[in-house]
C-alpha cells in the first residue's frame, strides 16, 4: 500500500548542522532520487521557537535542531530525518518527534536511533524507507560523492579560518567561501563539486596575505556547537577578524569519516584518562594536548550548557593547562548567551594572549 | 586475563574506600560482600551531610550536576584514609543499555581532580560493548590488588548471591507497600538521588509524615522493566532511567501519582522527564528537580500542595 504512494517523491529535510546540509541534500537528490527542503540559516527565532517547547536543561543544540525542524516543516518538509549519537543525541529523535506531534504537525520521521541494533549495516535500512524504489547504482556513487564533498567543506572551512584574518584587501577571503557555497549548494553531479572545490582552491591561493608570527588559537569542544557557526555566535570568526589564527580540528572528515578509533586515539593521551570519557572526550583531550605541545597560545572549549561529556574532561584540560602553561578560555553556550558578552569575553582574552606572548618572546 | 600485581600491600592491610554515593545505593551489597569474602578491610564515607556538598561543590565543575558534587565530596571524605578508592567507570551493558556519561567518565574525573594527592584509584571498569562484562571487572579489580582469579570468582559468586538475596528483600517490602490501604504516591528517581541522606531523604520522610506511602520506581523487577521499557520509549539509552520508566509502567496505576525527582542538571532526565510528562496521562504528576538548596522550604510547599491536589481527588479534602 505504501508503495504505490510513493509515486511523488517525498520531501526530506534535516536540521541545520554547520554547512553539512549542503552535502545531505546531494545525497537526497542525486542519491535518493527524493526533494531535499533547505530551510531558512538560523536566526535568533529559530532558537527561540526551538526553546519555547523543549525541555529546559537540555543541551542548546536540542533546541536549535528543533527550531530549525520546525522552520522545516513550515517551508513543506513531510519527510524528517533524525541522526543519532552515542550521548544525549541518542535521545533527541525519540523526543523531538513526541514535540512535534503534540504541536499537531504531519510527518514521516526516520529516526535513525531506531535502527541501533549493534550492527551497523542496519542503518542502511533507513534509505529504504526515503525511497523503496531506491536504486543501488546511483546511490552508492552518490554517497562516495557526498563523502568527498563532506571532505571538501571541511578543509575549505579549516583553511578559510586559517587565513582570512590576515588578507590584505578586506573580505576577499568571504568572497570566495560564499562563491564555493553556491557551488555546493547548486552541485548536481561529481564534476560540479570537483569543479566547486578548484575554483575555492585556486581562490584562495590567489588572495594575498600578510602574516608574520601570527597568535595562534585553538578551539575544541562540543561535536555540534564548536562546528556549527550560528550556535557559537560566529566564535572562529570573531577570532579571525582580530586577527588570529584558528584551529580547530573536530568536523566530520576527522571525527567521523578519517577517526583513528577511540582505542587508538586513547593510546596517546593514557597518562591523561585511562578510560574514553564520552563521545568526543579522547578526541578532545588529545586535540588540546596537541595544541599545547605545538605551543600555540590560547585554546578555547566551546560547549552548549548542560553538555555532560564536555562538563566531565574540564578537570582534565585544567591539568594539561597547568602542565603546559596554555591559556584556556572556557566558553558555555545556552539561549541566551549575547554577542555582546562574548565579544568582551574575547576581547580581554586576546589581549592577555597577545601581551603574554610579547612577555614571553 | 589480568596480571597479578605484585606491588600491591598484603592483602590483610588493605584498605578500600567506598564513596556513599552514586553506584553504591545500586552496587553496595555486591562490592561490600566481594571484598568481605576476600578478607579485606573497606571504608564506607559516612551519610551525606550538607558538609559533604560543600566540599563536593569545592572540587567540581560549577556545571556538574549535583550527584556528582556530592559524590566528589564522598571521595573527598575518603582521600588519604585508605589505599584505594573504588570509583566505578561503567559505559554500558549492551545496546540501548548506557549509562549517563558521568559514569563514563567518573574514574577519570577523580584521578584529574585529585592528581596531586597522590590517592589510588580503584577501577571498576563495564563497558560490555568493548567485552567487558561485570565479571571481568571483577577480576580486573582483584589482578589490580594483587588478589588471584580463582579467589576472585568464589568471592564474586558468593556476592553475587548475597546481592540477589538483598534485591529480593527489597523487592518484597514494596510489593507490601504497594498492598497498604490509602493514599499512594510513586517516586520516580535515580537510586542515589532517592536513596540520599541529605537529598532524598528528607522528601521521602516528609510523604511519610504526611501519611502517605511512597513507593519507588527503580525498586522493580529490572529485567521485566526493561522490557516495559521498550515499550513505553523504544530508543530510551540509559539502563538506569529504563528501569525507571518500567518501574512507572509496573507501578503506575496502583498509585495516585507521580513523583518524578531529580537533580539539576542531570542530563538524562531532563529529556525523560520531559516524555513522562507528555506521554503518562490521567495521573497527577509532580516534577520536581534538586539543586543544591539549603533550606527544605520550598520543596516542603510544592510537595504539600501536590499531596492537597491528590486528596481533594479522592474526596478527603
Amino acid at each position: 500500500m505504501g508503495k504505490k504512494k510513493m509515486e511523488v517523491p517525498k520531501k526530506v529535510a534535516f536540521p541545520m548542522a554547520a554547512n553539512y546540509n549542503y552535502a545531505f541534500r546531494y545525497f537526497v537528490e542525486q542519491g535518493l532520487g527524493a526533494r531535499y527542503i533547505m530551510q531558512p540559516p538560523m536566526t535568533r527565532k529559530t532558537l527561540e521557537i526551538g526553546t519555547r517547547y523543549s525541555p529546559d536543561s537540555v543541551c542548546t543544540p536540542f533546541k536549535t535542531t528543533l527550531g530549525s525542524t520546525i522552520e522545516a516543516l513550515e517551508c513543506g518538509a513531510d519527510t524528517l530525518v533524525m541522526l543519532f549519537g552515542t550521548c544525549r543525541l541518542g535521545y533527541y529523535g525519540e523526543l523531538q518527534e513526541q514535540i512535534l506531534r503534540d504541536l499537531g504537525y504531519q510527518f514521516d520521521y526516520i529516526n535513525l536511533a531506531t535502527y541501533t541494533t549493534g550492527k551497523n549495516r542496519d542503518y542502511f535500512k533507513a534509505i529504504g524507507r526515503v525511497n523503496p524504489k531506491v536504486n543501488p547504482v546511483k546511490v552508492v556513487p552518490a554517497a562516495m560523492d557526498t563523502v568527498k564533498m563532506a571532505e571538501y567543506i571541511d578543509e575549505i572551512t579549516a583553511q578559510y579560518y586559517l587565513n582570512c584574518g590576515f588578507e590584505l584587501e578586506r573580505g576577499a577571503y568571504k568572497r570566495a567561501l560564499n562563491q564555493f557555497w553556491t557551488d555546493m549548494d547548486r552541485a548536481a553531479s561529481h564534476q560540479d563539486i570537483e569543479e566547486g572545490y578548484q575554483r575555492v582552491k585556486s581562490a584562495f591561493q590567489g588572495i594575498p596575505l600578510r602574516k608574520e608570527e601570527p597568535l595562534r588559537v585553538g578551539i575544541i569542544g562540543e561535536y555540534y556547537t564548536v562546528q556549527d557557526a550560528f550556535s557559537n555566535l560566529e566564535l572562529e570568526q570573531k577570532l579571525a577578524d582580530m586577527g588570529v589564527e584558528v584551529h580547530r580540528w573536530m568536523n566530520v572528515s576527522h571525527r567521523n569519516l578519517h577517526y583513528s578509533g577511540e582505542k587508538n586515539l586513547n593510546v596517546r593521551v593514557r597518562d591523561l584518562t585511562r578510560f574514553s570519557m564520552g563521545p568526543t572526550s579522547t578526541a578532545n583531550i588529545w586535540c588540546a594536548r596537541d595544541y599545547a605541545e605545538r605551543g600555540f597560545d590560547g585554546l578555547i572549549h566551546v560547549k552548549s550548557a548542560c553538555c555532560t561529556p564536555e562538563i566531565q574532561i574540564m578537570p582534565v584540560l585544567q591539568n594539561i593547562g597547568a602542565d603546559y602553561k596554555i591559556p584556556i578560555l572556557y566558553l558555555t553556550y545556552d539561549s541566551q548567551t549575547s554577542d555582546t558578552g562574548l565579544m568582551t569575553r574575547l576581547e580581554a582574552f586576546y589581549d592577555m594572549i597577545s601581551m603574554r606572548k610579547k612577555v614571553i618572546r | 586475563m589480568p596480571k597479578k600485581n605484585k606491588t600491591a600491600p598484603a592483602r590483610g592491610q588493605l584498605t578500600i574506600g567506598l564513596p556513599r554515593a552514586l553506584l553504591y545505593a545500586r552496587y553496595g551489597t555486591l562490592w561490600l560482600t566481594f571484598f568481605e569474602k576476600l578478607g579485606i578491610q573497606t571504608l564506607v564515607s559516612e551519610p551525606t551531610t550538607l558538609e559533604t556538598l560543600n566540599r563536593g561543590s569545592d572540587r567540581a565543575i560549577d556545571e556538574m550536576c549535583l550527584a556528582v558534587k556530592i559524590y566528589l565530596g564522598h571521595v573527598d571524605s575518603l582521600v588519604g584514609k585508605c589505599d584505594y578508592i573504588l570509583v566505578p567507570r561503567i559505559s554500558n551493558f549492551g545496546v540501548r543499555r548506557a549509562m549517563c556519561t558521568t559514569f563514563e567518565g567518573m574514574y577519570d574525573i577523580c584521578c584529574n581532580v585529585y592528581r596531586r594527592s597522590g590517592q589510588k584509584f580503584l577501577a571498576y571498569n563495564v563497558d560490555v560493548d568493548l567485552g567487558h562484562d561485570e565479571m571481568t571487572a571483577f577480576f580486573a579489580m582483584a589482578g589490580e590488588i594483587g588478589v588471584p582469579v580463582n579467589e576472585a570468582l568464589v568471592a564474586y559468586r558468593a556476592a553475587k548471591k548475597a546481592e540477589a538475596r538483598a534485591w529480593k528483600a527489597r523487592l518484597e517490602e514494596q510489593e507490601a507497600l504497594a498492598k497498604c490501604p490509602g493514599l499512594k504516591v510513586l517516586v520516580a528517581a535515580h537510586s542515589y538521588v532517592a536513596e540520599d541522606e541529605y537529598i532524598g531523604k528528607p522528601i521521602t520522610d516528609f510523604l511519610h509524615g504526611a501519611g502517605v506511602t511512597a513507593l519507588r520506581a527503580d525498586i522493580v523487577d529490572r529485567k521485566a522493566a526493561l522490557k516495559q521499557s521498550e515499550k513505553f520509549s523504544p530508543t530510551m539509552r540509559w539502563e538506569l532511567s529504563r528501569e525507571i520508566a518500567g518501574g512507572i509502567c509496573q507501578y503506575g496505576e496502583r498509585v495516585d501519582g507521580i513523583i518524578l525527582l531529580s537533580v539539576f542538571p542531570c542530563g538524562p532526565d531532563a529529556m525523560t522527564s520531559d516524555i513522562y510528562i507528555r506521554r503518562l496521562k490521567g495521573v497527577p504528576i509532580l516534577n520536581l528537580v534538586l539543586d543544591a538548596q539549603s533550606g527544605m522550604a520550598g520543596v516542603e510547599t510544592r510537595l504539600e500542595s501536590f499531596v492537597d491536589i491528590l486528596r481533594f481527588k479522592h474526596g478527603e479534602l
